[in-house]
This record gives structure tokens, C-alpha cells and sequence, in this order.
């Protein structure tokens, strides 16, 4: 594999599961990546949570926090232990960036479950902050209340009821119908995927990187 | 002992003799023409020449680069990833048409909404507009300066004495050469100035300063061997107007100011540059603020309100951008030199980096460093137009007045034009905008709750 000569890895080379990388991520891009990773951490080896406040772009982003804590997020970095990684080295990084890499063409029935699970795994995890598995309600009022912060006209009351509208949606489409004492616990992996039903989500969570041409290519 | 004497006068004769020529030189094709402001054409040829070697180093590069196995790699000009140019809108609604089959207009928040933040968000953590304008624009050729190259390697034999010959000739001749040079025109300037600061004001006081900073900037601009193209001549601003230009680096000022009169503005700086601004004054009134001044926005726009609706005085020249920039886009204008009505005339510079990044990234290098970088370049070539003159309409405001100048400017110039600022090199983003795409976003969702609960 083509990709592990070149990683310009600041350990040393590594070799890098082949879960992770495809051959159709290039070396290039990689290099480029390992670029932009240096930008971020300033020429360090790891990366922290402090890193991502250099981005200007992101401060746009509602729901910034979590994404910046996802790439922290033991569970997404494959990590046995659970809870949050204080710091990231770039293997890292392109585990994290491994969630978004675009569809194959040739990938079978099983491959393409595999792939569509796992991205919808990363998104799970960034609603689930207390890592046990449910999203609860207040976890889910917590998700709205970011992406509706913007807007100063909006009481916490109204924000609160959209989420509470929405969990119930979710419960009544996973559960059916509850009895008026049943208590709703929370969406599990299972309860989310069902609710991503017919969405294609892997044709659509991606970062597509612009062809570039290399001027000799050794292979 | 004897042996050594006679030795000993001839090399110093020789120096003697080699510097009274090289200064012969110097004044017949450099100096006198700068003040009369004819050109031998000396620099084309020079910069036709410089292009052939380029283009045969660059071809060397590849070939040896092909035959030893190495991708080269390619700078990338527009970014690696493709951004995808749909709207927040439009992907929502696509995403959950394609779900639960609800329309926007749906008053509830669907689970699917978070995808398209989580994407945006990862899009820039990979690849970010802004801070990628800020370094140095990246070349597609080699200009024989290692610091351009990522490529350089032992390539060949012949490839790496061009390299060295080109260093010599570029450390021990021409930056000599022109370090003198920039001496010169600085003295001139400084003497020049200050004996004409003595006259009596009046018609011949004003004509002679105009030609004394006139001949100073010309012999400054060949001092850093600049190759100047200029465009539309006819649009050069006049009295009473005021002359935007977008920023790349310092030189701007003498590039522009030695092709038409202005008025400088600026803040006083101590050392070096302090003597020259206060000699300036002296012959031509520049409006020069002291640095408590400068922060008291009032106080300038008066200033330069006064000094534009004198007739008398010449156009000001101001960067509205507020800090340099890769020459690669313009950013954000500041409005303050839009408000004050006058009219104003554009003016787009654009550098050709091949033989010299004329991009003075602040953060790295001080003003010294700079200037040691662009004296042992190859030459500074760039292209000036200046754009029809442009007034401020009765229904546009400051800030879409500054933007419509930035927007012909960009233009013109072949440069992208952002909507961000220049000043967030160093500070962080302001939080009115980020909070726009929040409002955008919640607008959605709860103005349609607000519809459906008054229905």
C-alpha cells in the first residue's frame, strides 16, 4: 500500500490499518491533510481543543463545540477506553476524517452497510455527550438548543418545546404507541438508524477533494 | 616588501577606478533618467532574459524529477476540497424530503438537521478560506530562488550552478547596486524636501515639491529593480479625490507615487521613517496622525474631510484594507474612507510573483528582513490600472459603497473578492457574524412555528 511510504508521520512511518484507508486515498491527499494538521497544531505533534479556535470559518458553525469534541471523542478515534482524549496526534486526525470519505464504486452490499453505519455512528456520538449509548431528552434539547441559539428573539421555552415535539416524533416511531406511564428512556443506535432510514446519508457525508495532478507520479 | 608596494597601489587604483565607473554608471542609466523619467528599456530586456532561464529551470526540474522517480508535488491554488455551493436551505429540505417526507414548512426539528452543520464544520477544519490568503501565494514555475521552491533538490549538475551563479549575481551585484540606489533617493529626498520647505508658499514651491518627490520615487522604484506596466492613464485621480488601492506591501506606496502626485496619510513612526515623514511635510502638506490620533475615528474623518474639499491639495492615497495581503484576493474595505464623499477613484495592483513575492507577511518578517527579501530578488513586476472614479449613489450606504470600489477592484485586477477582513490575520472573528448563520438557521424552524401557531 502506497500510503503507509509516505505518510510523513512525525513518529516515524507507520503502517495504518487497512480499515481506515482505502486505496483510493491518495498519498497526495494525504500529504496535504498532514499540512493542513501542521497548520493547526503549529508544528507540534499533537493537536488539542485550543487548536481548533485558529479556524475563523468555524466560529460560524452553531454546533461547533460538538464537532470540535468529536474528534476528541474516545470512541470515535476507535480507542478501547471510553470518555475524552486530551490531545490528538495525526494518525488521529485521519481517523476522524476517515468518517467522511466519499463512496466507492465498487463496494458490495456489506462494505456499503459498514460504511453507512459507521457515519451515522460519528453522528450519534456527537448527540450521545455522556457516552451512555441513549440520546436522552435532555441530551436532545441540549443538540437544538445550539442549533437554535442564534437567534435572540427565541425564548428557551419555545427551543424546548420544538425538542420536546421532536423526541416524541422519535419515541413514536421507534416504541409505537406508550401507555401514559411508560417513560421513553432515550434513542439507542438501533432506534437512530431506524430514523435514518431512507436517507443516504453516504452518499451525502463527504469531503470530496479537488483533483490535482501531480507532475511525475512514481506509480 | 618592495614587490608588495607597487602591488599594493595597483589594487587599490583598480578599486579606485571600479567604483568611480560602477558610479559613472549608475548615474547615467539609472539616476538621470529617473529624474527626466525617460527609460532606456534596460529592465524588459533584462526581465525577457530572466524569463527564458526560468522556463529551461523549470523543464530541468521535471525531467530530472521524472527520471529519478519523484512526484513532484504541485501547489494547490483553489483550496482541496470541493465545497459544495448549496445552500443551508436547500440541503435541509433535501435531506428531509428524502427521509421522513416532510417539507420545510413543518414547524419541528428533525434529527437530520444536524448533518449539515456536521459537514460545513468538518469542510473547514480541512481547508479554511481565510488563513490560507495570508501566506504567500505558491508558484507554478521556478524562479531560481530557493525560498520559493519545495521541489529543490539535487536535481543536476547544471541546474544547481544556474542557482548559485543566479545567487551571486543577485547578493554580490545587484544588491549593492541597489542598496546605493535606495540611499540615493532617500537622501535626495530627505534634502530635497527639507530646502524646499524654506520657500515661500506658492505656485513654484508646489511645482518644485511635486518634482522633488516625483524624481525620489522614480529612483526608489529602480532601486528595487520594479517593472511597472501601467493601464488608463486617463483615470488618474485629480484634486480633491481620494485614491484606493489594495494592499500587498509597502512598495504600493512608491509604485503609485511615482506616476502622479498624492498626498500621503499615515501614522508617524519614530526612527528612519519618522525623518522622511517629517521632511514630507515640510515642502507638501501629507496629513500625518500621531498614534493617540489615530484611534480617535472622528478626528481622522475630519482631517481628511478638510483636506479633500481644498482644491488646492492633492488626491490622498489610502489602503482601505487596513493590512497586507497575498495579492491573491482583496478583503474586507474598511469603511471610514468611504464616508467622507468625496469622489473616488480605484486603483488595482496586481503583482506578478515570478520574479519576486512582493507579499509582506508581517507576522514572519520585520520591515528590515522585508526589504532585504524584495532587494535580493529579481525584479518586482507589476501592472497598475487605474479604474473611472466612482461616487458614493444617494441609496447606498458607507459600507455597500466600499464594497462595490472592492468588487471593481478585485475585478479588475483578477483577484477573488472576499467578504472578510483583512484584520482577522490577528484577531478573532466578530460575533455579529457568527451568529448569522445561527439566525439563519433557527429563522427556519421557528418562523415557520410562529406561522403555524397564528394559523
Amino acid at each position: 500500500l502506497g500510503a503507509s511510504q509516505w505518510l510523513p508521520c512525525p513518529q516515524g512511518p507507520q503502517p495504518l490499518s487497512p480499515l481506515s484507508f482505502p486505496p483510493t486515498v491518495t498519498s497526495e491527499q494525504i500529504e496535504h491533510l498532514h499540512r493542513r494538521f501542521k497548520q493547526l497544531s503549529r508544528d507540534q505533534l499533537t493537536i488539542r481543543k485550543e487548536n481548533f479556535d485558529s479556524i475563523p470559518d468555524l466560529e460560524f458553525n452553531p454546533i461547533r463545540g460538538k464537532i470540535v469534541h468529536a474528534f476528541f471523542d474516545k470512541r470515535n478515534l476507535r480507542q478501547e477506553s471510553d470518555g475524552l482524549a486530551d490531545e490528538i496526534n495525526f494518525e488521529d486526525f485521519l481517523t476522524i476524517m476517515s468518517y467522511f470519505r466519499p463512496i466507492e464504486m465498487n463496494m458490495d452490499e456489506e462494505q456499503l452497510d459498514r460504511f453507512r453505519k459507521e457515519k451515522l455512528k460519528f453522528l450519534f456520538h456527537m448527540y450521545d455527550s455522556d457516552h451512555d449509548g441513549k440520546i436522552t431528552l435532555q441530551e436532545y434539547r441540549n443538540v437544538v438548543e445550539e442549533l437554535l441559539s442564534g437567534n435572540p428573539h427565541l425564548e428557551k421555552e419555545s427551543a424546548r418545546s420544538i425538542a420536546d415535539g421532536a423526541m416524541m416524533e422519535a419515541a413514536s416511531i421507534c416504541v409505537g404507541q406508550m401507555g401514559p406511564d411508560q417513560v421513553y428512556e432515550g434513542i439507542t443506535f438501533e432506534d437512530f438508524l431506524k430514523m435514518w432510514q431512507g436517507i443516504d446519508i453516504e452518499t451525502k457525508m463527504h469531503v470530496r477533494f479537488l483533483n490535482m495532478e501531480t507532475i511525475a507520479h512514481c506509480y | 616588501m618592495f614587490l608588495l608596494l607597487p602591488f599594493d597601489s595597483l589594487v587599490v587604483n583598480l578599486l579606485g577606478i571600479s567604483i568611480t565607473v560602477l558610479f559613472t554608471l549608475l548615474l547615467v542609466f539609472i539616476i538621470v533618467p529617473a529624474i527626466f523619467g525617460v527609460s532606456f528599456g534596460i529592465r524588459k530586456v533584462y526581465m525577457k532574459t530572466l524569463l527564458k532561464i526560468f522556463q529551461w529551470a523549470t523543464l530541468r526540474i521535471e525531467r530530472g524529477a521524472k527520471e529519478k522517480n519523484h512526484p513532484l508535488y504541485k501547489p494547490y491554488v483553489n483550496g482541496i476540497i470541493a465545497k459544495e455551493p448549496t445552500s443551508l436551505e436547500e440541503e435541509i429540505k433535501e435531506i428531509r424530503r428524502s427521509g421522513s417526507g416532510k417539507a420545510l414548512d413543518t414547524p419541528e426539528f428533525e434529527l437530520s438537521d444536524i448533518f449539515y452543520f456536521c459537514r460545513k464544520g468538518i469542510e473547514t477544519i480541512m481547508d479554511d478560506e481565510v488563513t490560507k490568503r495570508f501566506s504567500a501565494e505558491e508558484l507554478e514555475s521556478w524562479n531560481l530562488l530557493s525560498r520559493t521552491n519545495y521541489n529543490f533538490q539535487y536535481i543536476s549538475l547544471r541546474l544547481t550552478v544556474l542557482w548559485g551563479l543566479g545567487v551571486l549575481i543577485r547578493y554580490c551585484f545587484l544588491l549593492p547596486l541597489r542598496i546605493a540606489l535606495a540611499f540615493t533617493g532617500i537622501s535626495l529626498l530627505v534634502t530635497g524636501t527639507t530646502v524646499v520647505g524654506y520657500l515661500p508658499n506658492g505656485r513654484c514651491k508646489e511645482f518644485l515639491s511635486q518634482h522633488v518627490h516625483l524624481m525620489c520615487y522614480r529612483i526608489c522604484v529602480r532601486a528595487l529593480t520594479a517593472i511597472i506596466t501601467y493601464h488608463d492613464r486617463e483615470n488618474r485621480p485629480r484634486n480633491g479625490g481620494i485614491c484606493v488601492a489594495n494592499h500587498t506591501s509597502p512598495i504600493d506606496v512608491i509604485i503609485l507615487a511615482s506616476d502622479g502626485y498624492y498626498a500621503m496619510v499615515g501614522q508617524i513612526h519614530g526612527g528612519l521613517m519618522g525623518v522622511i515623514q517629517r521632511a514630507m511635510v515640510k515642502a507638501c502638506p501629507h496629513v500625518w496622525f500621531e498614534r493617540s490620533e489615530v484611534k480617535d475615528r472622528h478626528l481622522v474623518a475630519k482631517r481628511l474631510t478638510e483636506h479633500v474639499q481644498d482644491k488646492s491639495k492633492l488626491p490622498i492615497l489610502i489602503f482601505p484594507e487596513g493590512t497586507c495581503i497575498n495579492n491573491t484576493s482583496v478583503m474586507m474595505f474598511k469603511k471610514g474612507s468611504f464616508e467622507i464623499g468625496a469622489t473616488v477613484y480605484p486603483v488595482a495592483i496586481k503583482y506578478d510573483p515570478q520574479f519576486g513575492d512582493a507579499f509582506w507577511n508581517s507576522s514572519k518578517y520585520g520591515m528590515v528582513t522585508y526589504l532585504l527579501r524584495m532587494m535580493t530578488s529579481w525584479a518586482i513586476v507589476c501592472s497598475v490600472w487605474y479604474l473611472p472614479p466612482m461616487t458614493r449613489q444617494p441609496e447606498e450606504d458607507a459600507v455597500q459603497f466600499a464594497n462595490r470600489v472592492k468588487s471593481a477592484i478585485a475585478r479588475q485586477g483578477g483577484l477573488v473578492d472576499l467578504l472578510w477582513d483583512g484584520g482577522l490575520k490577528r484577531e478573532k472573528v466578530k460575533d455579529t457574524f457568527k451568529e448569522e448563520q445561527q439566525k439563519l438557521y433557527s429563522k427556519m424552524i421557528v418562523g415557520n412555528h410562529e406561522d403555524r401557531s397564528r394559523s
